[in-house]
């Protein structure tokens, strides 16, 4: 094999073997802040959370505060929040309404249009010199997804169509189901003492979840109804685990269409409910989806690349050794109001910060981003070598797909996305893999 | 604090001071990690709720604390809230092995009577939390609890916990408040 000239060669995808100073060089880190969060298409936001003109909501790119907006023409944006003066931050509170933007250390005002519509002294201090028009705020470019906002400050990169690729067959089973589209609560913010490429990796880790878990599992079970989930039914799963363009999907099986999907909040006071609902939205869903996506696949645990982890919840980078979480839910805008109450108490109670799953995720995560801190841990190599040789193309699904359901696939790939990102010197030397799938059915990218 | 009698007889004195034994005695279970008694200070029917504090405008005070039906940090029922204590107990909880060490301190007990028998409190409160071997979280807050008596006891049926943090600056929230 000839020596690769490129910069990162982290992960050997013939022996698994992953270079661990990705977790903590602070180096790397700041490269990763150019160039895979400054050229990504990154989830910052859903529809929903902006509902009227003038709302606006802050959220990040990377480590960069962003305003999402819709202004009064109900045009949505994505600003860097940072005034074009001397760089303050203008926007401090979560959420809010506003027609103007001002920033509060000169009295810079812009339009959410991003215009600079007023300077004080503009005549006087300025002598008319100032050129408004240069002072923009800096504008991400948007798109979205079945009302999940994505944006990118590369202009160089594809559609978000093309970005989500395939990965878009897979979540349109969970995300773009229903006519009456989709809303977001949350989210529930906190900071993880863990390298964000540990929690996006770890949705492809079908492996920990019978260790990890254990407890959760068992208390969880016996009181909801659940089967106990051991490693052997995670090797035998038939459930697939796909690989496209850094995303990373589950699909489930359903053993009948219209029967509740396992989804946290379901229990067995509410499971006839859910069933219920089910059936009652399937015409409507074939009809988007077609039979197969409607009715026989349960989207199960994804990532979406860089940063989007299990459905619309985001790992904000905080340097390498921290991470800020951003735990929503998304939910079905006319699903009854007990189904969404349960849900919701389903979704604060396996994740989030007090999940009796996540809670569990957090030291191991830690574990395995401080262990690279020494120079004497770091001589070891990660091993990824789970399953090396058993993934392909495969007839029925796009991507790539691993041959079992526990394997570590997804994460070798991940890793070698993350170099394809790194090395690259702009958009045109990262792969894209075109779309192959068939998407029967209404349901577009906008809904 | 006057010593007008309630139509139970008891001052709002006396009452006071019950209930604030009654917290003082709730924070001693949680520190000596004596969670099933703890939960037994809840009625079947418990709503145990911790809403998101938002960090917003002056104009938007109206929004700092998330509503019912958006996504809460806690939103338990009895059911859920046992199987955080029985988790502890399965010996693999291992958010919670080693366990946190914690030391609730309540305060400021504002006590007001329901018509209907039933009572209302607000409590501040600061819980400290040490873990393995050099983490630390400090916790602080408010709670409104609702109180009936159910067999000649206090029991709690609505506790509304608000913290003061916005972002959490803790790994997890495996302990109780």
């Amino acid at each position: 094999m000839a020596v690769s000239s490129e910069k990162y060669n982290v992960i050997d995808l013939k022996t698994g073997q992953l270079d661990r100073r990705i977790f903590s060089d602070n180096e790397i880190y700041q490269e990763e802040l150019e160039n895979i969060f400054g050229r990504a298409w990154l989830m910052i936001g859903h529809e929903s959370l902006v509902p009227k003109v003038n709302d606006y909501f802050q959220t990040y790119m990377g480590e960069d505060p962003v305003i999402l907006t819709r202004d009064n023409k109900g045009k949505l944006h994505a600003f860097m929040n940072m005034c074009r003066h001397r760089g303050n931050r203008i926007v401090r509170a979560d959420v809010g309404n506003a027609k103007n933007f001002m920033c509060s250390y000169h009295g810079w005002t812009y339009s959410n249009e991003g215009d600079l519509e007023y300077v004080p002294g503009e005549e006087e201090a300025y002598y008319g010199a100032l050129d408004r028009d240069r002072f923009h705020l800096v504008e991400a470019r948007l798109d979205t997804y079945a009302g999940i906002v994505f944006a990118t400050w590369d202009s160089g990169a594809p559609s978000l169509e093309e970005y989500l690729g395939d990965a878009r067959w897979a979540l349109d089973v969970s995300f773009n189901r229903l006519d009456c589209g989709t809303e977001a609560i949350g989210p529930v913010k906190w900071i993880e003492p863990i390298n964000w490429k540990t929690a996006v990796d770890n949705c492809s880790d079908n492996y920990h979840v019978p260790t990890t878990h254990l407890s959760a599992i068992l208390a969880m079970g016996r009181h909801l109804g659940l089967p106990r989930l051991t490693h052997e039914q995670q090797f035998e799963s038939p459930n697939k685990h796909l690989f496209i363009n850094g995303h990373s999907m589950t699909l489930r099986f359903l053993e009948r269409p219209d029967q509740a999907r396992q989804t946290h909040g379901v229990t067995q006071e509410n499971r006839a409910l859910f069933d219920e609902y089910y059936k009652a939205t399937l015409p409507e869903a074939e009809r988007r989806l077609g039979k197969v996506r409607a009715g026989q696949l349960h989207l199960g645990n994804h990532s979406i690349f860089p940063n989007g982890v299990l459905g619309f919840r985001l790992a904000h980078p905080r340097g390498p050794l921290e991470t800020e979480f951003w735990h929503f839910v998304v939910l079905e805008k006319d699903m009854p109001a007990d189904l969404k109450r349960a849900l919701r108490m389903g979704a604060g109670n396996f994740n989030g910060v007090a999940g009796l799953f996540e809670q569990d995720d957090m030291d191991n995560w830690r574990g395995v981003t401080r262990s690279t801190l020494t120079p004497m841990a770091r001589k070891y190599t990660q091993d990824l070598s789970m399953g090396i040789g058993q993934a392909g193309p495969d007839p029925d699904f796009p991507g790539t797909v691993a041959e079992r359901y526990t394997s570590e696939n997804n994460q070798r790939n991940f890793y070698r996305r993350w170099e394809e990102f790194m090395n690259a010197r702009d958009w045109g030397d990262i792969p894209i893999e075109r779309s192959t799938a068939e998407y029967e059915g209404t349901a577009k990218m906008n809904g | 604090m006057t010593a007008q009698k309630s139509e139970q007889g008891v001052s709002q004195s006396e009452l006071w001071h019950e209930l604030m034994q009654f917290y003082i005695a709730e924070a001693w279970l949680l520190d000596d990690r004596k969670f099933q008694e703890w939960l037994d200070l809840f009625t079947d029917d418990i709503f145990y709720f911790m809403p998101r504090r938002l960090n917003v405008g002056r104009q938007d005070l109206s929004r700092e604390v998330s509503e019912v039906g958006d996504l809460a940090i806690f939103e338990d029922d009895k059911a859920y809230m046992t199987m955080r204590v029985e988790r502890l107990d399965t010996g693999m909880a291992w958010s919670e092995d080693p366990p946190s060490r914690t030391r609730h301190l309540v305060g400021n007990l504002v006590v007001e009577p329901l018509p209907d028998g039933d009572i209302k409190t607000r409590t501040a409160f600061i819980l400290y939390r040490s873990h393995h071997e050099t983490d630390e979280n400090i916790f602080a807050g408010s709670r409104e609890d609702h109180l009936r008596k159910e067999d000649g006891r206090w029991r709690i049926y609505k506790r509304v916990i608000v913290l003061d943090s916005n972002v959490i600056l803790a790994k997890n929230l495996s302990v109780f408040f």
